[in-house]
């Protein structure tokens, strides 16, 4: 479901007449999971509750970004609000400093570099996971509980800590790297670097997935005559679809939001994304302007909602018929 | 079934990709991390420090472990947040997948959407947003809130007040985070509470089963090796987290040790110059911390039935 396929739906809540066919219709396809329309309500009012804090603060942010300082509360009614931090952000003013000196960035680029980055990292955890999970659901190999106990391991490892070997290990690669490839190669070493962070997570993730799946299905596959990589593409992987989505969700978010690697290993090289763009807009808190790092924060926000939605959808959809065995 | 084994075992096939990956950027750094801890580097001083091998972080970090009021802090600081945010990011993740999924899913997504929001938000925005929040004077979001509700008469300086040390402080660290944490239990159980045959909740279903009783009876006990994962999962991110307090701490909304976990240490011991910038130092905190890890996610496996859950692949053909 889109962002305006909810907006649609929650306004067709408020009016009586299509609100009672959604109904009707919401009762037939959740009959399973929904007997009571009041459960939905005090589920609904109890989850609300709990959720009110992080309403105010997100409120808040996107209130400031259209307002002439940084809100907290109880000066939202005395703010001056106006369209000025987005329109700044958008001419690529985007550093303002002291007396209104302003450095002019390419936020189109940075927006581009981030989405590189992000897609990059999706891309290369969801290929290698999916078959590393799959192996560990349905394969004998030699080592296999050790190697699934140390990959969980692994995570004991703070990023912050193997990162000064990650960085002695490009340093050295860079003097091999011809000049007019070193941009691709800087991109494509963070890409790597950073989903190999992703790895160990997202493959316990995805043998979880593949265990849930009927083994009859790939006996009776097999015994057709497909070959094991077959079964596995063409019989199992549509069946995986929302532990994919799960693990596109945090893959895209983890490339899309990381600070450190980018940091160390683009922006060194004067690529920026959109994350290190905020980190250095805010700077130092007592000097920065900081409603437009508001105005950056709720931009930033944008592309991974409709990310998340998007990969919810193909949650729902690729379950909607139950798995047949 | 006693086929003869093929000479290259399949499973290479699709292990390799990713057992690369993990033993470029991470096997091997780790490696070289852990013989930086033997060193005294300092300063980023490579040349000058990396060929000393010595014993004298460890012996260094032991005796302010003993006697260091300040690392004290620390220490008591990530044996407090380590498990309550670990409790509440699973359990409210649970809660919060349970919830979602038995709601309509016109309410349903809008509210995984918000809650996921937390760990969208730049790091930096979030630490922002929390610092106005808990920020010590009358403007502070709490303080003021507190302040009309005629429940406090004065701004409270919630992360420094030295009544309320520690927990105060505490209380900071567990919110920031647990919010943050609580959207990945909640992303990985709503994915495997939706990827539960339909047919078993409509069989429960017509057999009259309450919805209590279906959580407690069909939903849950399918979420065993999801809950292990999660637990275990944060148990060590947890351990090694930092980078959502360390902006709160390097502006001085925490104080600057009850604040401050073994992680943010490990990280300002070998990023920030006012901490020191002994990296040697920082590498053996660091080493340290990751044998706590190992030896802690061993025993919560063995304790959740890893041995089980890991049964051989029965399909073999």
């Amino acid at each position: 479901m889109t962002l305006a396929g909810t907006v649609r739906r929650l306004a067709a809540r408020l009016i009586p007449r299509r609100a009672r066919l959604e109904a009707e219709h919401t009762t037939i396809q959740d009959v399973e999971t929904i007997p009571r329309r009041r459960l939905t309500l005090v589920i609904g009012l109890a989850v609300l509750l709990v959720t009110i804090p992080l309403i105010t603060l997100y409120l808040l942010l996107i209130l400031s970004s259209f307002a002439d300082r940084m809100l907290s509360g109880p000066d939202i009614f005395e703010a001056r609000y106006s369209l000025e931090n987005w329109k700044l952000l958008f001419q690529g003013k985007l550093e303002p400093a002291a007396a209104q000196l302003y450095t002019p960035r390419d936020l189109l680029v940075i927006i581009a570099n981030t989405f590189i980055v992000a897609l990059g990292v999706t891309a290369v955890v969801i290929f290698t996971s999916v078959m590393a999970g799959y192996a560990f659901s349905r394969m004998r190999f030699w080592g296999r509980r050790r190697l699934m106990e140390f990959m969980i391991l692994l995570h004991a490892f703070p990023g912050v800590a193997l990162i000064i070997a990650v960085y002695a290990i490009y340093v050295w690669s860079l003097s091999g790297i011809p000049r007019d490839v070193l941009t691709a190669y800087r991109f494509t070493y963070t890409i790597f670097a950073r989903a190999a962070l992703e790895i160990p997570m997202s493959i316990w993730l995805m043998k979880g997935f593949f265990d849930k799946i009927p083994w009859e299905i790939e006996w009776s596959a097999m015994i057709d005559g497909a070959s094991r990589f077959r079964v596995w593409w063409q019989i199992v992987l549509p069946l995986v679809k929302p532990g994919i989505a799960a693990l596109a969700i945090f893959a895209f978010l983890a490339g899309w939001e990381d600070l450190i690697y980018v940091h160390v290993f683009l922006y060194t090289g004067g690529i920026k994304t959109l994350a290190t763009f905020i980190e250095e807009v805010i700077g130092n808190i007592e000097t920065a302007y900081l409603p437009i790092a508001a105005a950056a924060a709720t931009l930033y926000l944008l592309p991974t909602i409709v990310f998340f939605v998007l990969t919810q959808k193909l949650l729902l959809e690729a379950m909607s018929g139950g798995v047949k065995g | 079934m006693a086929l003869p084994k093929p000479r290259v075992n399949p499973a290479l096939f699709f292990l390799i990709p990713a057992l690369t990956l993990i033993a470029i950027f991470y096997v091997v750094p780790l490696f070289l991390s852990i013989y930086i801890s033997f060193t005294p580097l300092k300063n980023w001083n490579i040349q000058k420090y990396l060929g000393e091998v010595t014993t004298y972080n460890y012996e260094r970090l032991i005796h302010m472990i003993r006697y260091d009021p300040d690392f004290g802090m620390v220490v008591k600081t990530t044996l407090f947040f380590v498990p309550v945010t670990l409790l509440i990011n699973v359990l409210g993740g649970l809660a919060l997948a349970l919830a979602t999924f038995l709601m309509e899913e016109a309410v349903s997504l809008p509210t995984r959407v918000l809650w996921i929001l937390p760990r969208m938000t730049p790091v930096a925005v979030y630490s922002l947003m929390w610092y106005y929040f808990f920020l010590g004077d009358a403007s502070g979001t709490l303080n003021n809130l507190l302040m009309r509700l005629g429940i406090i008469d004065q701004p409270v300086n919630w992360g420094n007040d030295p009544n309320l040390l520690p927990y105060s402080a505490w209380t900071i660290l567990v919110i920031v985070n647990a919010l943050v944490g609580v959207s990945f239990g909640m992303v990985v159980f709503y994915s495997a509470l939706r990827s539960i045959p339909r047919e078993h909740i409509i069989a429960a279903r017509i057999d009259g089963a309450s919805t209590w009783q279906l959580v407690r009876h069909i939903l849950i006990p399918q979420l065993r090796w999801h809950l292990i994962y999660v637990t275990v999962w944060q148990l060590l991110s947890l351990l090694t987290t930092y980078t959502h307090i360390f902006l709160l701490v390097k502006w001085g909304a925490v104080h600057k040790y009850w604040g401050s976990t073994w992680a943010l240490y490990v990280f300002n011991k070998a990023f920030e110059a006012e901490w020191g910038s002994e990296q040697g130092l920082a590498a053996a905190a660091a080493t340290i911390l990751v044998i706590i890890g190992s030896v802690l996610g061993l025993i919560a496996l063995r304790i959740l039935g890893y041995g089980k859950m890991m049964g051989e692949p029965r399909g073999e053909l």
